[in-house]
């Protein structure tokens, strides 16, 4: 009796053990999905502008390390343009990456998968901007991302 | 004692086979991927300097006011390489005479295939096969109102393990009829390599 107990521990802990290098496994190749934040331009009929912002959070971990703290926008001439403010709610440096992504009016990306992963350190508790410009006139619309480097 | 064998054996395999995800592979890669591997210069460095410079350009309020209601003529010249390392600076130039363009705001004059467009104008023009009527002329082009100059130099430092190169990029645009540099801007980018303590 006490010699098949020990055996189906053994089971047991032989299983954890397969469950546990399987999953370290897969997190070593594994990408994050991170933050991702978007800003649609519009104008009301008296000409004013305004931007709907919205922050989606798909990554816990990424939650608890950065906040977008601001999201701004603004025209150089007909060039859409965008400031997001990062915090890092971390006491160590962090590195991040980042990207945009532009839609036209009709919600449709501009020289789709043309954009590149930029590199952002965050220091300690730091405040940072980053900015980008639209690729051209017919932008209204811009996604930012963030993730952890891969 | 075999039942804990087999599950040792077992749990060994299954192990293998996880860690064997991370073996070597062979996929397609983002090519916007900004993992650097060396302190060389490489594909992302190439993006981020596009994309800064083009930003800085369009956005430059004498820039946007000039390009409001016309789309200036530029020519590009090779990127000057002040570095130790083999660059194909002409891909730098590329990419961001590109975005240039396909902004809307302005124009190019392409130096490096003037050979094939004369080329193709004295087939037109002599042959004796193209319609009169439909041959280009020579001496119809339009000339380059602004030359985009650009300089990449590198700093290396190296101090034991740790190995820090220092890349600057500046680009200038000069209006050719006045000499005056219209617009200018550098973008800079750092990369560190440490060596671990245990190969790599």
């Amino acid at each position: 009796m006490m010699k098949q107990k020990l055996s189906r521990n053994v089971i047991v802990a032989g299983m954890a053990a397969v469950a546990i290098a399987a999953l370290l496994g897969l997190a070593g190749c594994s990408t994050t999905a991170g933050v991702e934040a978007t800003g649609k331009t519009t104008w009301d009929e008296q000409g004013a502008r305004s931007l709907e912002k919205n922050v989606v959070f798909n990554n816990s971990g990424l939650k608890g390390d950065i906040q977008i703290v601001d999201i701004k926008s603004a025209m150089a001439g007909d060039v859409m343009r965008t400031q997001a403010t990062l915090r890092s709610k971390d006491k160590d440096t962090l590195p991040f990456q980042y990207r945009f992504e532009w839609y036209d009016g009709s919600g449709l990306e501009i020289n789709s998968g043309a954009g590149s992963w930029k590199p952002l350190i965050l220091y300690g508790r730091e405040a940072k901007t980053i900015q980008a410009v639209a690729p051209d006139s017919r932008a209204r619309e811009f996604k930012l991302k963030i993730r952890e480097p891969d | 004692m075999k039942i804990e064998m087999k599950v040792l054996l077992t749990a060994a395999v299954i192990g293998a086979f996880s860690l064997s995800g991370c073996a070597s592979t062979m996929q397609y890669g983002d090519a916007g991927s900004a993992k650097p591997l060396t302190t060389e210069f490489g594909s992302s460095d190439l993006q981020q300097i596009a994309e800064a410079m083009v930003d800085s350009m369009i956005t430059f309020p004498p820039m946007v006011e000039m390009t409001a209601s016309r789309r200036p003529v530029v020519s590009v010249d090779k990127v000057k390489n002040k570095t130790m390392q083999h660059i194909d600076t002409e891909s730098v130039t590329d990419s961001i005479r590109t975005r240039l363009i396909r902004s809307g705001k302005f124009r190019f004059i392409d130096r490096t295939t003037d050979a094939q467009t004369i080329e193709e104008l004295k087939t037109q023009q002599d042959s004796g096969l193209v319609d009169k009527k439909t041959a280009v002329d020579f001496g119809q082009q339009i000339g380059a109102e602004f030359l985009l100059t650009s300089n990449l130099s590198e700093i290396k430092q190296k101090a034991g393990s740790t190995t820090d190169v220092y890349y600057k990029f500046t680009m200038s645009l000069k209006n050719l009829k006045t000499g005056i540099l219209e617009w200018s801007d550098e973008k800079e980018i750092r990369k560190v390599f440490k060596r671990g303590t245990f190969g790599g």
